[in-house]
This record gives C-alpha cells, sequence and structure tokens, in this order.
C-alpha cells in the first residue's frame, strides 16, 4: 500500500471521527443547557475549550462586539456558529469534514463502492444545511451519516490495510477525544454551577459518549464520579472507552509491518490509565490524562515515521 | 418499409422543425449523416436503432433520459471542465448509439495501425539518425525549432523503438462519408475510460437494442493497455511492477487515471510517492518501504516530469527520473519527446512516412494541410484564407482555431496578420463537412457533428479498440467536440 495513501485513509477516518464527536458533545451541551438553570455562559465556553482555539474565538467575540456577560441565547448562537461551521476554526465540523473530502477525493478506488457513497451523503447533507437555523437535526444527521459510514466499512470492506488505518485513525481520535471531556469536565468543577448539577454533567457526558444506559446497567443507577470515570477510561468492554480503544489499536498491530515499537508505546498508555482508581485526586486524574494525551501524541509520530514516511530513506 | 423521416436535400440551417412530424423531426442537409441517406432511408444496420428511438413516446424518452443520468451519476463518470470548478460534472452520454458496420472498421484499423507504426519509426529517426529530415529540410527546420521536440531525447531508442505506445487517433467522415484522420494525439491521449463507462451505461440502460446488435466487445481494454505497459520495459522480471502518474485529483482527467488504475489493479500514484535511488532505481514509497517498479504510465506531459531536466517548477515530477529512463531502468509511457510528432505541421508529412518507412500507401486519407511554413502555401493560404481552417501547430483542445467560412472580415485579418508574422506557427486546412448522426437534444432528435476517437496500442504487436469515443457537438451547427467546451459523447458501436 501507498504511503500517501495510507496517510490520507488515516485522516479521512480521523476527521469523520472528530467530526461525529464534536457533534455528539454539542448535541449533549445543547440538552444540558436546558436543564441548568442559571445565566451563566461557561457551558458553552466550555465547548469551545474541548474542540477548539480558545484565543481565537475570544477574537471573534471581540469582532461581533460580544462579551462572556452576553446573554446566553446571543451566546450560544456564536458558540455554535464556531465550533459547527466556522471553517477558519481547526476544531470545527465544517473544517473536518472538508478535510475528509480532501482526503476522500483520493480514496474512491480504495473504499468500497457503498461506503464512499455514504461518505458523499455525510458531506453533502451537511454542506446543504442551515447556519441560521439552529436545530440539533443536523447534529443527529452527522452522527447517524458518520456511524453508517464506519458500519459499511466493516460490514462491506475487505480486510486489507486500508482497513486497518481507517482503525487507526478512529480510535487514536476516539481516544484523544474522550480524554479531553474527561479533562475537561475536572477542570470545570470549580465554576459556580452549585454542587447539585454536577451529577448532571457527569451524566451529559455519559450521554455524549452513548454510554448513559450501559452505565446504568453496570452500576445499577449510582452516578458517582469515580464510577463515570472507571466506566469511560476502564471499561474495556465499552466501545466508547479509552481502554477500549488502546485494545483495538493493539489488535490492528498484528497487521500492520514493522508495528513492534507501535505496540509497545500502546502498552505504555494502557498501563498509564490502569492507574487511575476511586481514590485518585482531581490533581492525579489530571496527570494521568495529560500522559495519556502525550502518549497519543507520540503515537502519530511513531505512525508518521513508520508508515506515511514522505521524505526518501 | 416507410419511416416517417423528413429528409430534405437543403442546408442544414433551414428550420428543422418544418414538417411536422414531432418524434422524428429530423432532416437532411448538405452534411453526411450517418443514420439516413440521401433517399430518406436509414442506412444499412441503422433501422432497428432508427425504429427503436422512432418508437419512443415523449415520456418514455424523458425516461431513458434520466435512467441514463442516472446511472451516470451513480456509476461516478465525472470529468472537471478546469481546476478552478471544484465540482465534477456528470460526463454527457448520448443515447442514440453511433453504429459502424465491422468490415469497414476492420479496414480502419489496418489503417491506423500503419499510420502509428510509420509514425513511431518517425520519432526514433528524429531521435536518432534522422533520415527522413535530411530529405525533408523544412520539416527538419520546424521539428529542430519545435517546442515538442526534446534534445535530451537524442540517441535514446524505448523498447520495441516505440515511441508513443498509446496513441488516439482522432477521425472524421466528409459529405460523402469517408474517413480521415484529423490528427494524432501522441502524447497523452485521454477520453478511453468514458468509451468503456459508455458502453456499460448503454447496456445498463437500452439493453434490448444493444442485444438486437451483434456489437463486438470493448472491454478488453484495460488488459491490453497493462500487456502494452508491461511490454515497455527492459526490465526481464516476470511480474512487471506498473504504476499510472497522475497529476492529482484536480486535474481534469482524474477519473480517468484512477480508473485506468482500478481496472488494471495497479496503484495510481503521485510524483511524491515516487523518487529515484542512486542506483537510478525508481522507487515507490510504500507502508512496508520502498518498493522497485518498472513501467510508469505517465499522465502529464513529458517537459513536467523531471525538473532536473525539463521545466525547473515542475512540483508533477520525479527529480532524477529521466537518467533513470536514459538507462533503461524504467520505462515512462508515452516516452518523454513522443510529443515531436504531434506536430499539426508534422501531421501534413505523414503520408509520407508511411511511404518512406514503410514502403506502403496510405490507407486512411488525410485532410489536405498547408504548412504555411513552405512559401508556397503560405501564398495559397493568405489568399483563400476565407475558405480555410487555421490552426496554430502547438494547439490541442480544439483552441486557437479559426474556422474561415464561419469569421468576419476583421478576424480574417486579424489572423492573416498572426499568420505573416510567424508562418511556421500555422497550418491551414479546407473545411470538411463534418458527418452529422441523430441526437437527442431537449427530448428531440436533431442532427449534431461529430467525430471518433480511436485508441491504439503499441508494444511487441498492435492493438486498436473496437470502435472508440465519439464524441458530438451538442450545439446546432457547431464542430467543437471537446468536452472541455461543452461537447457530448456516444457510445460507438461496430456490429456486423
Amino acid at each position: 500500500m501507498l504511503s500517501s495513501n495510507a496517510e490520507k485513509i488515516y485522516w479521512l477516518s480521523r476527521y469523520i471521527e472528530r467530526a461525529e464527536n464534536t457533534a455528539r458533545l454539542v448535541n449533549v451541551n445543547f440538552d444540558l443547557l436546558l436543564d441548568i438553570p442559571h445565566d451563566s455562559v461557561s457551558d458553552f465556553i466550555h465547548l469551545v475549550e474541548i474542540t477548539s482555539d480558545l484565543e481565537q474565538f475570544n477574537s471573534i467575540l471581540l469582532d461581533e462586539k460580544m462579551f462572556y456577560s452576553s446573554s446566553v441565547s446571543a451566546m450560544k448562537n456564536v458558540v455554535l456558529n464556531f465550533v459547527i461551521y466556522n471553517s477558519d476554526n481547526l476544531g470545527s465540523i465544517t473544517y473536518s469534514l472538508e478535510m475528509a473530502k480532501y482526503n476522500s477525493r483520493y480514496l474512491r478506488t480504495m473504499l468500497p463502492k457503498t461506503a464512499w457513497e455514504q461518505f458523499n451523503k455525510l458531506h453533502s447533507e451537511f454542506s446543504l444545511s442551515n447556519e441560521e437555523n439552529h436545530n440539533t437535526e443536523v447534529l443527529h444527521q452527522i452522527i447517524r451519516n458518520s456511524k453508517t459510514f464506519f458500519a459499511t466499512i466493516s460490514d462491506a470492506m475487505h480486510r486489507d490495510h486500508v482497513f486497518d488505518f481507517i482503525k487507526l485513525g478512529r480510535f487514536i481520535e476516539r481516544a484523544d477525544m474522550l480524554s479531553r471531556i474527561i479533562e475537561d469536565q475536572i477542570l470545570r468543577k470549580d465554576t459556580k454551577i452549585p454542587k447539585y448539577y454536577e451529577n448532571l454533567q457527569w451524566m451529559s457526558i455519559l450521554k455524549s459518549v452513548n454510554g448513559f444506559e450501559s452505565f446504568k446497567k453496570i452500576n445499577k443507577g449510582e452516578l458517582r464520579r469515580s464510577n463515570v470515570l472507571d466506566f469511560m477510561v476502564k471499561l474495556k468492554e465499552f466501545p466508547r472507552s479509552i481502554i477500549f480503544c488502546i485494545n483495538r489499536l493493539i489488535a490492528v498491530t498484528k497487521y500492520l509491518p514493522n508495528s513492534e515499537n507501535l505496540k509497545l508505546k500502546l502498552i505504555q498508555i494502557k498501563k498509564q490509565a490502569a492507574k487511575l482508581n476511586e481514590k485518585s485526586t482531581d490533581k492525579q486524574i489530571l496527570a494521568i490524562l495529560d500522559l495519556l494525551q502525550l502518549g497519543l501524541i507520540d503515537l502519530h509520530l511513531e505512525i508518521e515515521k513508520k508508515f506515511f514516511n514522505r521524505s526518501p530513506i | 418499409m416507410y419511416f416517417k423521416l423528413t429528409y430534405f436535400i437543403g442546408i442544414i440551417i433551414a428550420p428543422l422543425e418544418l414538417k411536422m412530424n414531432k418524434t422524428f423531426s429530423y432532416q437532411s442537409s448538405i452534411f453526411f449523416d450517418e443514420y439516413i441517406d440521401s433517399k430518406s432511408s436509414p442506412r444499412k444496420g441503422y433501422k432497428r436503432s432508427i425504429d427503436f428511438f422512432h418508437s419512443l413516446s415523449p415520456s418514455e424518452r424523458v425516461h431513458y433520459t434520466n435512467l441514463c443520468e442516472s446511472s451516470i451519476s451513480s456509476m461516478g463518470v465525472t470529468f472537471q471542465l478546469d481546476a478552478n470548478e471544484l465540482q465534477d460534472r456528470s460526463w454527457p452520454l448520448d443515447l442514440i448509439p453511433r453504429i459502424i458496420a465491422s468490415n469497414q472498421w476492420r479496414l480502419i484499423q489496418k489503417g491506423l495501425i500503419q499510420r502509428v507504426k510509420a509514425l513511431n519509426y518517425f520519432i526514433n529517426d528524429v531521435y536518432n539518425k534522422q533520415v527522413f529530415l535530411e530529405k525533408n529540410p523544412v520539416l527538419k527546420e520546424l521539428i529542430l525549432e519545435s517546442s515538442n521536440f526534446l534534445p535530451e531525447c537524442m540517441g535514446i531508442t524505448p523498447k520495441n523503438k516505440v515511441w508513443s505506445n498509446i496513441c488516439g487517433t482522432d477521425l472524421i467522415r466528409d459529405d460523402k462519408g469517408k474517413f480521415f484522420v484529423l490528427e494524432d494525439n501522441l502524447r497523452v491521449p485521454s477520453g478511453v475510460a468514458y468509451m468503456l463507462e459508455n458502453r456499460n451505461i448503454m447496456k445498463r440502460v437500452i439493453p434490448d437494442l444493444f442485444n438486437s446488435y451483434a456489437v463486438n466487445p470493448i472491454d478488453d481494454y484495460p488488459s491490453q493497455l497493462f500487456k502494452c505497459l508491461g511490454e515497455a520495459s527492459f526490465n526481464t522480471n516476470a511480474n512487471k511492477k506498473i504504476v499510472v502518474l497522475t497529476p492529482g485529483v484536480f486535474n481534469s482527467a482524474y477519473f480517468e487515471h484512477s480508473y485506468l488504475a482500478q481496472q488494471m489493479g495497479v496503484e495510481l500514484v503521485e510524483a511524491s510517492d515516487l523518487y529515484v535511488s542512486r542506483s537510478n532505481n525508481v522507487l515507490m514509497k510504500t507502508i512496508n518501504g520502498p518498493k522497485k517498479i518498472d513501467v510508469i504510465y505517465r499522465r502529464i506531459d513529458d517537459v513536467f516530469i523531471d525538473p532536473k531536466v525539463w521545466r525547473k517548477d515542475s512540483s508533477l515530477g520525479i527529480p532524477g527520473i529521466y537518467n533513470a529512463w536514459k538507462n533503461k531502468k524504467i520505462a515512462i509511457v508515452n516516452a518523454p519527446g513522443s510529443g515531436v510528432a504531434d506536430d499539426k505541421a508534422v501531421y501534413a508529412f505523414v503520408p509520407k512516412m508511411i511511404k518512406f518507412f514503410l514502403k506502403e500507401e496510405p490507407i486512411i486519407s488525410q485532410v489536405k494541410t498547408y504548412v504555411c511554413a513552405f512559401k508556397k502555401d503560405l501564398n495559397y493560404v493568405t489568399n483563400n484564407i476565407e475558405k480555410l481552417v487555421l490552426k496554430p501547430v502547438n494547439e490541442s483542445g480544439g483552441y486557437g482555431i479559426l474556422i474561415g467560412p464561419q469569421s468576419s472580415k476583421s478576424e480574417l485579418k486579424k489572423y492573416k496578420s498572426k499568420i505573416l508574422n510567424n508562418p511556421r506557427n500555422f497550418v491551414a486546412q479546407p473545411l470538411i463537412k463534418l458527418s452529422t448522426s441523430p441526437t437527442l437534444i431537449n427530448k428531440k432528435i436533431m442532427p449534431r457533428h461529430l467525430d471518433l476517437r480511436p485508441f491504439i496500442l503499441s508494444g511487441k504487436n498492435s492493438f486498436v479498440t473496437q470502435g472508440g469515443l465519439t464524441r458530438v457537438a451538442m450545439k446546432k451547427n457547431s464542430t467543437i467536440v471537446n468536452s472541455s467546451q461543452g461537447g457530448g459523447s456516444k457510445d460507438t458501436w461496430i456490429a456486423d
């Protein structure tokens, strides 16, 4: 397989997964805001913090002559436009899907036809959505179409390296996004939101990873921070836990050439994640998440070096 | 046998809906029509097709057109007008097939093989002994000054002495129905993927009509191409590693590049996927490390292929590949420098070449061509400019052409001074009355002009496609068939 194609496949997959994750996150926060009766805009600002560059956002606020004290509904629109539609924002859904589109143009002959068509549907339906009239349907659409895309891949594609790089991209992206969501929630604790609402927030986080029902099944309705963390980081049976992602990545390395180093790095990351336990303090959790994220970046660099290397050896 | 065809001997500019036959309001003209003869009856072999399209009600016509369009879009057959246009366009295919009798085609195939053989000998001669050029000093001068002549290719002989392994020769028919060669595309001819896809679409959309003819199949082209490419390599390994080199996804022919790569089961690469090692091997970067390749089917212009030798600003090329090619480590198809015979002035000399290199008479005629570099020809051209079609020698795609009889006095005057300024740069030909064929235009059947591009493969042996890509001018009276300028296409049936 051509290195350049491997790279494009990997990024196609990452960007689609990223768009889906962002859509989930935005969607859940949309819901949450309806439940929290306060006039703070922080719940929306943290969406910016997880997905995008806060400084870039602040400069947009300046341009629009808006402040953090502006009304929630006005702020809501600016934030949503920024994380969904602003193509200058490298963390926006638009940007992810445009990059996915760019990569996909090269991959027409490498993907199953049904998957290729499904991706085009995802892209064109989103392109047709209306920036002015915010509703959550466009987000649901992205989630649905992305799920269908990956389902088509696993259903219709023969298992070759194309498939392996789709998995690599998808699970690295997912693990990265999970770690950011958790990190953000921990950091957010010191805002002025009453203690009571903290549970609501954890609940919304579980929803954002599609895990609320599974969580309830396992924890019999008991919603505590340590339970949620354990669930999202360490539960190897849940497809949106960090450990699940890492295990999938380890499984892929079996099929890739010269991947011993990659596997070692993954095992290191897994060890980091396992350190998390009930007694971990905020500081310890943040340190672990930090190392996890650095590990994922390192992983990406290793993949780049081994497989995408652009300069002649 | 009676057809509700209205047939007039007259001029094409007359209104087409004179007689109230709404379904087939189709009249003849001074042009040769491929479907109907001068006695208002369908030509031999065309009856079934005429009957079929004639019998369609307006709503059926809409149905078939829609079916055709949706097949095209779901099969993803697209092209781009230019790099600035991000949206791909659906390929324009006209449902009414063009039909050519197979015995007639066999003769054309022979003629094409003869022609391309002579042209390949000619290119090899240009870059080696120049015997033919010595005998034709005006041509020699033109060649040595031509930008298509690459001095760096001197002394090189590709495998089997073939420079243009893949040639697309454009054929037209005149008002008597006789076939002529209009031009030879010896560099990077395109269109073959559309020829193949046109057939697939037709089989899907009108299987019954298709079935009623014994149409010669065309779908072995990719395997013939694969074989031809393998034969271009000097390497002795059994399984030649072949790649298709594309300038990238924004090239107007990218669909064809990826289509051919996929159909042959080879990698589609860009220059950045390849590099040349110190030992002059050409390597491809893969996730398993570098892999040696034997043949590059290049779909970029030759001067872009090595920035160390030709266009220094080229980012589409592979530095050092010229040396690898010169040392026979890699085959480049078509060979760099083959464009030297693509020139419209060279075209005028092809009959001479056939006689000189093959000691044969040309099987297919070509259009009388005045080369303005000759004093005599220049005189004739300047005195008869209003009767002629004028062409710059180095343009393709129909650009820069002036059609004398359809131009105003001031246009002619301007063009004349352009010619006088630089006579070498121009050739002229009499206006050929291009043949027409019925074509579906807005649910009506109208006569439209067309040409035909068969593809000729040369390696150890030669191969000619069964038919080729028929291109049709969609605008009334237009003779510009290039898809880049709004032309359409037809499936071409070679049948008994």
